[in-house]
């Protein structure tokens, strides 16, 4: 087992064993370029199950998920759970996240058909870390924000508990150098890597057809869709409006998807064009690019909100759900124009969770109705925006 | 929505006794209840005839009443108070049963009380399994394939549909009394059979057996807007067949897929709504077939449980607190969660960490009772501990346990031994699934997943400590490396068994640790994974991670709890502990709590200032002694466990709070004990030490019989025992008991026929304050904790009583008692003798407190501040009754403690009391005469005096002169009399008549088909001499079974005499408790 240690931008290490692809040697840091694995933006997931769900999120593409449950890999893995796109996409399908921290990995024995682990994230070429204080970074990310990070192995002669005196100031320096360089979140054009290329239609006999306009869609969100009997058409979010109108859809899905909803002028646009002609439902992503189409501001979260238990409220009926959520960025209130109401609220921090246009048929949820991983209380946000679609 | 203004007064029903099934988790919801319900500005009235529970401490609740948990007297306390509503939820099974027969018997409707919590009829469904099961099936989920039954006919057929194993289990019984595993069709029958009349409305469910399944559990919250949450998922280390309470359990659940979990979360919402639980807290049950995955719903419970005190321990959540406040109109979201003080209760909690629990056994005491586990509960306590991986957890829970062992660790068996103990339903099974793991290495962990049902990835976990634990054996007693020490910590392995593994002492490895400055840190207990900052100080330790919270520093002072509950130490010692958090804490000082059973008050977040979920361990104990920074520490109430640990702590350094710890020691030891008594002038009964069996024989004779034997060491079973002749004493010896110069036997002169007595103290080392002096009703002999006990001495012989006063200030003084002190005192013949001291807060300390008005722990804790018994007022040129000493005096007229027994969790053990304690609970009676407590306190303890019928009569010859006035007076009030024939002829010379009944061996129809054919009301059997009565074990077996009151000793009798006298007059009066004398 493999010494490696997982860097921050502020310059705390927290320690631990390598597990899946091996960690970066310092050699292949070069300030500046960023790599696709092993460095990103460290946020913490809260979740205690739905480890294969997060893995292969692409709304996690470019972050570094330290999973807060310390017990992980428990039930093995499978390609079945995966939340990379529409079913028979496999050019996409793998591990999106940057890299995994752990506090104790599970290598055993796994369920028959299923992976492990370990196996499932060196197949990927994603290295992962364990053994790592993961409350100690998880306080520091609430405390201080989140942050950029890296995971290197560790020098020669590093002991972890004497992490400050075994570690050169050299190596340090180097790691600080690349993280400094190294793009931040705020800005980041993420969701041409993760959405699809080409339009791909799913369930070509189903009706309503659905345009679903693809920044990096979850699995389930298609899944949904498609077992209330929709017909959907994934279109790349860079495609022309005009094409996707052209192909007659009933109505608009805008998914989730990775980075900072501010920089994606296209999408926006697109979006602004579609929901004027279409019934649309935005997820997670797409709630703030339909927000931004409306004319508000999307800002970035101290720390966001990565876990399935957070408590949202239906302003209109005063109902709570437990939500699964994945997003450091949020829409501000005081932005929103006239002709929008503020659907749902998060029950604890009072944060923005869903829109509804008043003079259109647009709702929007920053959550994620689809689940998976986490509580299924709303799934009927689907049931509701097929409805709203078919009685149009 | 806001709370309800419709109403403004709330009566909650507590649970009891405790019982097997149903302990002081019940204390815990009940007082977070009551909390919750004043906070929000209702007048709360309580019924609890439980007097060592926290809830009934006067103060806690508006208004106390400790009357039987029966229609009647509930029926006059709703006359009297008007509340207008009832809220069920926080009692246990004892609480809702009670509310539906309230609702039957028309009592709620006539004083226009409502239900709040579950109505009754989502109770009925819960609890009927019949209809539960038409619930889960209309809502598209599956339950195991079953037949509900009423006659034995009908189970036959169901069996031959169906094949062997079957699970039986009786409707509405707590904890799965009654319910059993048939593996053949003759013990089929007589199982069930069993069943039916174990329920009260005499049906059972049979069903396909589930064993080696998985099992989860759930615990559920939802309000009446319909928002529901999850509130913890709880999976069983143990697989099917084995109760959930006796189970290894782990929080969260660790081995389903996310797809698995949420289908089983949105089943168990689904399942509240269809049963209709509005508002308030559920466990419900799922089983999962570990190679198909199909899932199947075993039963919910439509209230609080232990399992939910075990969630609201492990996650931080309230659950109880919550309940109440979302029955009386708040939704969720409404509720702030109290640990992070900026979240909601319908964030639902994320751990980041393992709960690990451990159900603790009563091996010794019921050796025959523990053969084999199963779907009936048996265990009488358990312990929780947190830690950052499962191991950790897990070993922390075993060794805070206090069942032997330091954490996992393996048995001195051979491996056929091994392999025949893991393929048992075992309660040792998880340490012989371990030594197999560490002797034969993994390849056997698939052979041992399917025998067990354990799964794979905790076996997996067993094999990672066993390769650690093999490192650290190759290390060898020279010091390991200081990594390999890091990592056996961080797996929560203690000092003693790395020390055990290394081939050296604990303090060796301690000095190692420190040398290298390895600490435990604390971590926050937050239902948020750190997402939110906590502000409730709830703790766990961990190693080499990040250190939480700042130190108390002086200030600070340390309660040590008294562990998991067991026979001899169970809730009592909780409430002490709590009480004097709470009186600290007035004195401005900053309690540190720490304790490791899950069901306690005391282990509830908001009871001191800093909570410590960690193993009562002198290691652990050191350790946060350390962080904290504290000084002080309290070991007089935390029963033994916490004294055990004096020496070991003021060693490193603590001070330890009121009796010097060298004075505890003196009382302590027998030996040394017997040298103060015989230099302050106390009587004690003769005793010798005895070192060989032929030494007991001598020694026995030259003591003169009975004798009291107590063997130091035994096999696998009881201990004490009485011995009237040569020949029971060479029968006693012949059981499996060790006699040798390291275990030699103490024998005693056995006071027979002796009234014994028990008194508590609190002393400043000058003055001595005895809040009272309790006299058993059973004679000496049954153990004090087991005897049937009065406030004050009814047969009072004024000169003992004094004696017993000077004996009291005599051993305060000469032991320099600082705090408190109990002693047991037994008179015979004018004589009073000292049984036994103990430098601490006994048993008695809450019920004693209770009905003197005076609540003693709040005079200790002041004391320990400094302020003496006359700067306290108590003792006064006003008070003294002799020089220096006060005494306390009994304001609620009669106070009557019952023992309570779950003997009916061990079909196989005899009932007899003895000298070793065997009850698991008390109930209080309070009344304006002896009659009327006794008759209260027998009622509340489970069995109803009989006003007519028939009252069978089996005395000992020494017995009988004193009985034949009770029977004549039975006689005359109406009873017919029964009587085997020697005790018939006697009587018929003394003039009474009876009708002969055949013993056990006499033929047909015996006592026993009486008692089965419900003919016998009363039973009264005074066997003489514990082996030779065998004949009688019948009667007192079959008596329990039927829940027909049984009395084994005359002046047990005798008061069931009275208290009949009492019911025969029909009265039912119920009488708050009084102010106290003293407030604090
Ligand atoms: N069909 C079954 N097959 C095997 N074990 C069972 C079955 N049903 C219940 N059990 C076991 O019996 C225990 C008690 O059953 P349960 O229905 O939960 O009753 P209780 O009300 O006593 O908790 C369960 O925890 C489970 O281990
Ligand atoms: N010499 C004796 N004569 C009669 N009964 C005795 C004698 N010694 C003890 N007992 C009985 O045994 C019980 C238990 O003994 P005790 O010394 O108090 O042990 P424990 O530590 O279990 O409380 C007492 O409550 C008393 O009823
Ligand atoms: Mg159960
Ligand atoms: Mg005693």
């Amino acid at each position: 087992m493999q010494e490696a240690i997982l860097f921050l931008a502020d310059g705390s290490m927290f320690p631990g064993t390598s597990f899946g692809a091996p960690p970066l040697e310092l050699s292949r840091l070069t300030p500046g370029v960023a790599l696709e694995k092993g460095a990103g933006e460290v946020v913490f997931n809260t979740a205690m199950s739905g480890y294969h769900e997060v893995l292969t999120d692409p709304s996690y593409m470019g972050q570094i998920v330290t999973m807060t449950y310390p017990h992980v890999g428990n039930y093995g893995d499978d390609d079945e759970w995966s939340e990379v796109g529409p079913e028979p996409s496999s050019e996409r399908s793998g591990v999106k996240v940057a890299a995994i921290v752990l506090r104790s990995l599970y290598d055993g024995p796994v369920g028959h058909g299923r992976t492990s682990l370990p196996d499932f994230l060196s197949r990927h070429g994603t290295p992962g870390i364990t053994d790592v204080d993961t409350r100690g970074l998880t306080l520091h990310l609430r405390d201080e924000g989140s942050s950029n990070g890296v995971i290197v192995a560790a020098p020669e002669g590093f002991q972890r508990r004497r992490a400050e005196e075994t570690i050169s100031q050299e190596f340090r320096a180097r790691v600080l150098e690349y993280l400094r360089a190294f793009p931040v979140m705020e800005g980041r054009n993420l969701v041409t890597e993760v959405g699809t290329t080409a339009e791909e239609i799913i369930n070509p006999e189903g009706s309503p057809h659905v345009a679903l306009l693809d920044c990096g869609v979850k699995g389930n969100i298609v899944r949904e869709l498609v077992s209330r009997g929709a017909r959907v058409s994934v279109w790349p979010s860079s495609a022309d409006p005009e094409a996707i109108l052209a192909d007659s859809p009933d109505a608009l899905v805008v998914s989730n998807g990775p980075g900072d909803p501010a920089v994606l002028g296209d999408q926006i646009k697109s979006v602004k064009r579609l929901m004027n002609e279409k019934p649309t439902l935005g997820v997670c992503l797409g709630h703030q690019l339909i927000s931004e189409a409306v004319g508000a501001k999307t800002y970035k979260m101290k720390f966001g909100h990565h876990g399935v238990n957070h408590p949202v409220r239906d302003e209109q009926t005063g109902k709570v759900f437990v939500t699964s959520q994945n997003h450091g960025f949020a829409v501000e209130e005081e932005s929103l124009p006239e002709n929008v109401t503020v659907w749902l609220k998060n029950a604890n921090d009072g944060s923005i969770e869903g829109i509804k246009l008043t003079d259109l048929p647009v709702l929007s949820a920053q959550f994620h109705p689809e689940a998976s991983p986490g509580p299924r209380d709303a799934r009927w946000i689907f049931e509701d925006f097929m409805e709203l679609v078919r009685s149009k | 929505m806001p709370a309800r203004g419709d109403i403004q007064s709330v009566l909650i029903i507590g649970s009891g006794p405790i019982v097997i099934g149903q302990a002081c988790e019940f204390d815990y919801s009940g007082n977070q209840a009551v909390r919750a319900l004043r906070e929000e500005g209702y007048r709360v009235i309580l019924v609890n005839p439980n007097p060592a529970t926290v809830m009934t401490t006067p103060g806690i609740a508006d208004a106390i009443y400790m009357d039987p948990l029966t229609v009647p007297y509930l029926d006059r306390i709703l006359e009297q108070e008007k509340p207008d509503a009832v809220l069920p939820t926080m009692g246990g099974q004892t609480a809702l049963n009670l509310t539906i027969e309230l609702g039957e018997a028309g009592v709620l409707e006539k004083h226009g009380v409502e239900v709040l919590g579950a109505p009754i009829e989502s109770i009925q469904i819960a609890e009927d399994r019949g209809k539960f099961k038409d619930v889960i099936a209309s809502i598209g989920l599956e339950s195991p394939h079953s037949a509900f039954i009423h006659k034995v006919s009908e189970g036959h057929a169901f069996v031959s549909e169906v094949g062997l194993p079957v699970i039986i289990r009786p409707s509405y019984t707590l904890g799965g009394k009654g319910g059993s595993i048939a593996e053949t069709r003759g013990e089929f029958e007589e199982l069930l059979k069993w069943a039916l009349s174990e329920s009260p409305v005499h049906t059972a469910l049979v069903e396909e057996s589930l064993l080696g399944w998985k099992e989860f559990e759930l615990e559920v919250m939802r309000d009446n807007f319909d928002n529901a949450v999850v509130v913890c998922s709880i999976e069983n280390v143990d697989a099917m067949g084995i109760h959930t309470g006796d189970s290894i359990t782990v929080a969260p659940i660790q081995t389903l897929s996310d797809r698995e979990y949420q289908e089983m979360r949105t089943a168990a919402i689904e399942i509240l709504r269809a049963v209709g639980v509005d508002c308030g807290g559920s466990n419900v049950q799922f089983a999962v077939n570990p190679d198909t995955g199909r899932m199947v719903v075993i039963e919910m419970n439509p209230r609080v449980s232990r399992s939910s005190a075990l969630a609201s321990k492990a996650t931080g959540f309230p659950i109880a607190r919550c309940a109440a406040r979302l029955a009386v109109g708040f939704t969720l979201d409404e509720v702030i969660n109290d640990i992070t003080g900026q979240t909601v209760s319908c964030f639902e909690p994320s751990l980041d960490y393992a709960a690990v629990k451990i159900p603790r056994f009563e091996l010794e005491k019921f050796p025959q009772g523990y053969a084999t586990l199963g779907t009936a509960m048996k265990s009488v306590g358990e312990s929780l501990a947190i830690g950052r991986t499962y191991l950790s957890a897990l070993n922390k829970a075993i060794r805070a346990a206090e069942i032997g062992f330091e954490g996992i660790e393996e048995l001195d068996m051979n491996e056929e031994e091994l392999w025949s103990m893991a393929a048992r339903l075992h309660p040792r099974r998880i340490f012989a699934v371990y030594s197999l793991l560490k002797r034969l290495g993994g390849e056997n962990m698939d052979r041992i997943s399917r025998l067990t049902g354990y799964d794979r990835w905790g076996l997996h976990q067993l094999l990672t400590l066993a390769a650690l634990e093999h490192e650290i054996e190759a290390a060898g007693s020279s010091s390991p490396p200081a990594d390999l020490l890091f990592r056996a910590k961080r797996e929560g392995i203690s000092d003693r068994r790395i020390a055990t593994l290394l081939g050296t002492g604990a303090r060796e490895v301690e000095a190692m640790r420190v040398a290298e400055n390895m600490h435990a840190c604390y971590h926050f207990v937050d239902t948020c994974s750190g997402e939110f900052a906590a502000e409730t100080p709830y703790f766990y330790s961990a190693y080499g991670e990040i250190d939480e919270g700042a130190a108390l520093g002086e200030r600070g002072v340390v309660i040590l709890g008294s562990g998991p509950n067991r026979i001899g130490q169970g809730l009592e010692f909780d409430t002490c502990c709590t009480l004097s958090s709470i009186s600290y804490r007035e004195l401005d000082r900053a309690t540190v709590m720490i304790n490791s059973n899950p069901e306690t008050v005391s282990t509830d977040f908001n009871v001191s200032d800093r909570l410590y979920l960690e193993p009562l361990t002198a290691e652990d104990v050191k350790e946060i002694i350390r962080k904290e920074g504290v000084r002080d520490v309290v070991v007089q109430l935390g029963g033994q466990t916490a004294l055990n640990m004096a020496e070991e702590l003021e060693a490193a350094g603590a001070r330890i709070v009121g009796t010097p710890v060298k004075r505890i020691h003196d009382a302590e030891d027998r030996g040394l004990f017997y040298n103060v008594m015989k230099r302050i002038g106390l009587d004690q009964p003769q005793s010798a030490m005895a070192p060989s069996r032929a030494e007991v024989e001598r020694l026995a004779g030259e003591i003169g019989y009975p004798v009291l034997l107590r063997p130091s060491y035994v096999l696998g079973g009881r201990s004490m025992g009485i011995a009237y002749t040569p020949e029971e004493l060479r029968e006693f010896l012949q059981r499996d008991i060790v006699v040798s110069e390291e275990r030699p036997v103490l024998v005693d002169q056995f006071l027979e026929d002796a009234f014994e007595y028990d008194l508590d103290a609190v002393s400043d080392g000058e003055q001595v304050y005895v809040g009272g002096i309790m006299q058993h009703i059973e004679a000496a002999g049954i153990h004090s904790g087991d005897s049937a006990c009065v406030f004050p001495a009814y047969k009072v012989n004024r000169t003992a009583l004094t004696k017993m006063k000077e004996a009291a200030a005599a051993i305060a003084r000469e032991l320099g008692v600082v705090g408190f002190l109990n002693i047991q005192f037994a008179v015979q013949n004018e004589i009073v003798y000292v049984l036994e001291v103990n430098p601490r807060a006994s048993r008695t300390v809450p019920y004693l407190s209770k009905s003197s008005g005076v609540n003693l722990v709040a005079v200790a804790v002041r004391i320990w501040e400094g302020q003496d018994l006359r700067a306290q007022g108590l003792v006064t040129p006003d008070t003294e009754v002799l020089p220096g000493v006060a005494e306390g005096h009994c304001v609620v007229g009669w106070a009557v403690k019952e023992a309570v027994f779950s003997f009916d969790r061990f079909p196989e053990v005899d009932p007899l009391l003895g000298p070793e304690m065997r009850s698991t609970g008390e109930a209080i009676g309070i009344g304006q005469s002896f009659g009327e407590s006794f008759a209260k306190a027998t009622s509340s303890a489970g069995s109803e005096l009989p006003t007519e019928g028939r009252v069978f009569v089996s005395i000992h010859d020494s017995d009988k002169a004193t009985l034949l006035p009770v029977v004549r007076e039975l006689s005359d009030l109406g009873f017919s009399i029964m009587a085997t024939r020697g005790t018939a002829d006697f009587l018929f010379q003394h003039g009474v008549f009876s009708e002969v009944v055949l013993k056990v061996h006499e033929g047909h129809p015996n006592v026993v088909d009486h008692l089965d054919a419900g003919r016998i009301d009363l039973v009264i059997n005074t066997p003489l001499g514990r082996y030779t009565q065998r004949d009688d074990d019948y009667i007192r077996i079959q008596a329990l079974r039927h829940r027909v009151p049984y009395t084994t000793t005359s002046s047990a009798a005798e008061a069931a005499l009275e208290g009949i006298k009492y019911l025969s007059r029909g009265e039912v009066a119920a009488e708050p408790l009084p102010e106290p004398v003293r407030a604090y």
